[in-house]
């Protein structure tokens, strides 16, 4: 067992940062990271990946446990493996944040989850909001929310990329905001659709209200609070794609609806989407849950196939009107 | 400034006691609480100079003021000798508050925090404990039994009350951890008796006693207040609402922790009323384990290691809940309701006992503690010799959770961040350690035909339908050796523990066990007739068959889609687990 009176050697330096994941969005974090003055680590699995100026690249992943805030920035698939390989280097003294708008499995467990379940970290935190690779990397206005039950996650998280153009709010409903980050994903998808069958702002409007709703609802019972979902993690990003911010979701959905294969739509999208999966997984749990989720079961049934879009939107048009 | 409580309040609050007289000095080898009351003191004075010198000299009169508007909220609506003399020191605090400088202040805050804490602090008596060991079991046993009473109060054995409880799970690795480390028991809480029952393990299984927190109600029953007094229970008033006084149960605690205390805490809070496998925890004290730890880290100089913490996770399972009618029944009242503290029920009720343990009696292995592996306060399993074990099964440090830089910290803020997640592994554990009994089993399966029978009805609707539905006998032996088989399968999966009869005894056998079990009750839950067995008592159906909900779509695997929907019904009960 080891001594405690002083510094151990291989704790990670106090505020150092690392990034997993150079695909665009890590890459911005890197950016934003260096705008506020440090020298973040930046792993990629490609050795040959373009170099980011002030930030120390690697393929070795086992390297970023020098790192105390890791921000995660691959998708929810491919973070398992990852993880797995990073495990034996972290410690308690290692702080994640996530970027994912992904759920992890079938229980719509979340992928602060699957780091406690492979990884000795717990303390966790998820990023999110109307955050975009652009707005980071060019360092324009912009604010985003930080999920963690540890007020020095949320502090580190600050320190690591905020700056006086980007306010980091935060708040301790971690999986509130993870829930409605994938959630908002799923929603945005779905209008992205509607848009592309050529359906009218005011249905929308309509949509995306009952949208939030529904991901409402379906947040409260997996343990989120409603006012999170009302926050930046969900209406401000709803706000900022509607407003026109490039969100791979809106896009997907919207080539979907226009007639191109869900597989190339997906694929072709600017940005990794997992939407589509987050709402086939919430329709299939809905029903054991006891929560209302039209919108998800009617997105979840164009992707499958059981339903053309004039059926999806005939159900979701049928359906009684209540209370708001 | 003198606090004027009576002489009269304060004698009739000095626990009842044994006079010091034969009493023999403590040897290094005993466990730690046997030294507690010479410590006492000591204790307390650490809890009150932690206090007092942690407070913020610009804070003291917002907490003095709060404290004492407080105290005089709630000695208002007492109107008893306490609240008459209570209220005029702390109406006299508040008027002359603003004219003491920061000297009195703190001399105000150090008294107030002495007498709380002196109030807290509880006794813990060797001698006491000696009986309670040896004696009292063998003398309960011979109250219920009155033919065995010679042979059970002399007898070399302990009888009747050893064959009641089962105990499984990792005594083993708590031996060896209780010599390492300080240990913190937080079990399951379904009944008063869980604390007498885990107390009685521990001294059977040879492992060190502990220290816990009790509601002042337990202190004023007349079959448990001489043992609270003096078996190292401390005392929780929870009428007192002052931040001031959870500030210094919570530093009473931490300090008894980190001088190494193995304590009790029920992270329920309270007893569950709706029969469930808890599903929401508070933790509340039991969250000082984090900062007991931390302190610890701090204290160590030179390599040595800091004394380590672990929560051991129990769950405490019961054919027959002493308390089931009141709780079953308060659980059914309106939201907002139910009431925080019962001091009416069948655990004050030396009649409710004698009948209770009468039935117990001739039912072997009727509760069944089964403890789990232990964690680390932040929620990490540990391995045999004490060591924190990663995802994996690499040791990791847990030195490394409270430092930043590399160095130890103490932040309150973290540590309440560690002690929610801890709840939700805890939760996890509770369901995984249950073991099922054999009524629990037969309830459940009653209460389906119920639901099935009873399509659209809400709960309360049901809860109303006394006597009118019934399951043949031999269809219910039926579906008694179906479920059993599949909560064997359950726990082969590592879902679930299935009790020692309900694993070995024939289908017919752990009905007959269920019905001779249930007629302890006034109400009658189940009445044979006919070859039918008609459910008379709805909401002690719902009370036994609770412990069930997580598994009830699991045991309804096979089953017609009428039998699945009922079981989908009732799984609902139990919200997203």
């Amino acid at each position: 067992m080891s001594s405690h009176g002083a510094a151990s050697s291989s704790a990670p330096e106090r505020g150092s940062v690392g990034i997993i994941g150079a695909g665009p969005f890590g890459r911005s974090l890197a950016a934003a990271a260096v705008r506020a003055g440090k020298t973040p680590r930046v792993y990629s699995r490609d050795p040959n990946a373009p170099k980011i100026e002030d930030a120390v690249l690697t393929d070795d992943v086992a390297s970023m446990a020098s790192c105390e805030l890791l921000l995660l920035a691959v998708p929810s698939e491919y973070a398992g493996a990852l993880l797995e390989r990073l495990s034996p280097a972290l410690d308690g003294s290692n702080f994640i944040v996530h970027v994912s708008r992904g759920l992890v499995d079938d229980h719509l467990n979340t992928m602060s989850h699957l780091v406690r379940r492979t990884t000795p970290v717990r303390r966790l935190g998820a990023l999110a909001g109307p955050l975009t690779a652009r707005n980071l990397s060019v360092g324009h206005p912009a604010g985003g929310i930080v999920g963690s039950a540890f007020p020095e996650v949320i502090e580190a998280t600050r320190a690591a990329i905020g700056c006086e153009r980007l306010r980091l709010y935060g708040t301790p409903d971690l999986v509130g905001v993870e829930l409605a980050s994938a959630l908002t994903g799923m929603l945005l998808f779905a209008l992205g659709y509607a848009r592309g069958m050529g359906l009218s702002p005011a249905t929308l409007g309509v949509l995306g209200t009952r949208g939030l709703a529904e991901m409402t609802r379906v947040g409260t019972t997996l343990g989120g609070r409603a006012e999170t979902f009302s926050g930046l993690a969900g209406v401000g990003d709803l706000m900022a794609a509607l407003a026109g911010a490039p969100r791979p979701e809106f896009a997907a959905g919207l080539a979907i609806a226009n007639g191109q294969a869900p597989n190339e739509a997906l694929e072709e999208a600017e940005g990794h989407v997992e939407s589509d999966q987050v709402a086939l997984r919430v329709a299939r749990l809905a029903d054991r849950l006891q929560v209302a989720t039209p919108i998800a079961d009617a997105v979840g049934a164009l992707l499958e196939g059981s339903a053309s879009p004039t059926e999806a939107l005939d159900r979701l048009m049928r359906r009684r009107v209540d209370r708001e | 400034m003198k606090l004027p409580f009576s002489k009269l309040r304060q004698r009739l609050s000095q626990p009842a006691r044994l006079p010091q007289w034969f009493r023999t000095p403590t040897s290094p080898d005993e466990p730690r609480v046997y030294g507690f009351n010479g410590e006492r003191d000591a204790i307390v004075s650490e809890v009150v100079e932690r206090i007092t010198t942690e407070q913020g000299a610009g804070s003291l009169e917002l907490l003095l003021s709060e404290t004492a508007h407080a105290e005089v909220m709630r000695l208002e609506k007492q109107k008893d000798d306490e609240a008459r003399e209570g209220l005029s020191f702390w109406r006299g605090l508040l008027r002359n508050l603003g004219k003491l400088d920061a000297d009195a202040r703190r001399a105000t805050l150090a008294e107030i925090t002495a007498r709380m804490a002196g109030d807290v602090a509880g006794n813990f008596d060797p001698r006491v404990y000696w009986v309670a060991r040896r004696v009292v079991p063998r003398v309960i046993a011979g109250v219920i039994n009155p033919p065995a009473l010679v042979r059970e109060v002399f007898g070399s054995g302990r009888g009747e009350i050893d064959s009641m409880i089962t105990v499984e799970g990792a005594t083993a690795q708590l031996h060896r951890l209780s010599r390492t480390g300080t240990l913190i028991y937080v079990p399951t809480h379904s009944s008063n008796l869980d604390s007498l029952a885990l107390g009685d393990t521990l001294a059977r299984e040879d492992l060190p006693p502990v220290v816990y927190g009790a509601g002042k109600n337990l202190f004023t029953n007349p079959i448990t207040s001489f043992f609270m007094h003096n078996l190292g229970a401390y005392r929780i008033d929870r009428r007192i609402r002052a931040a001031l006084y959870k500030e210094v149960l919570k530093v009473y605690s931490t300090v008894l922790l980190e001088r190494g205390y193995h304590s009790l805490f029920f992270p329920g809070g309270t007893r569950c009323r709706s029969g469930m496998v808890e599903r929401k925890l508070k933790l509340g004290l039991a969250g000082t384990g984090v900062e007991a730890f931390t302190r610890n880290c701090l204290r160590v100089q030179g390599g040595a290691s800091p004394r380590r913490v672990y929560f051991v996770p129990v769950t405490i399972n019961y054919g027959l809940v002493l308390e089931a009618e009141t709780l079953i029944e308060d659980h059914l009242k309106e939201t907002g309701q139910a009431r925080y503290i019962i001091e009416d029920d069948e655990f004050s009720r030396i009649n409710r006992w004698a009948a209770f343990f009468n039935k117990l009696r001739g039912q072997s292995a009727s509760i069944v503690l089964r403890f789990g592996r232990p964690l680390d306060p932040f929620g990490n399993e540990v391995d045999d010799e004490g060591n924190s074990l990663a995802p994996g099964g690499r040791v990791v440090d847990p030195v490394s959770y409270v430092s930043r830089g590399g160095v130890p910290c103490l932040d309150p803020r973290r540590d309440a961040g560690y002690t929610r997640d801890l709840g939700q592994v805890l939760l996890q554990r509770y369901r995984t350690e249950t073991v099922i009994m054999s009524t629990q089993l037969v309830a459940h399966l009653l209460f389906r035909r119920l639901v099935e029978n009873t399509p659209g009805l809400n709960l309360f609707a049901r809860m109303r339908r006394r006597g009118e539905f019934f399951v043949e006998h031999e269809a219910l032996v039926q579906e008694i050796g179906h479920a059993r088989d599949r909560l064997l399968e359950l726990e082969v999966e590592g879902e679930l523990h299935v009790s020692p009869f309900l694993r070995s005894e024939s289908p017919d056998r752990t009905l007959e066990r269920a019905l001779s079990a249930w007629s302890y009750h006034r109400k009658t839950l189940v009445r044979p007739e006919d070859g039918k067995l008609w459910i008379d008592e709805p909401s002690l159906a719902l009370y036994y068959q609770n412990r069930l909900v997580d598994w009830a779509e699991a045991l309804a695997v096979g089953w017609p889609p009428m039998t699945r929907r009922a079981a989908a019904e009732i799984q609902r009960l139990g919200g997203h687990a």
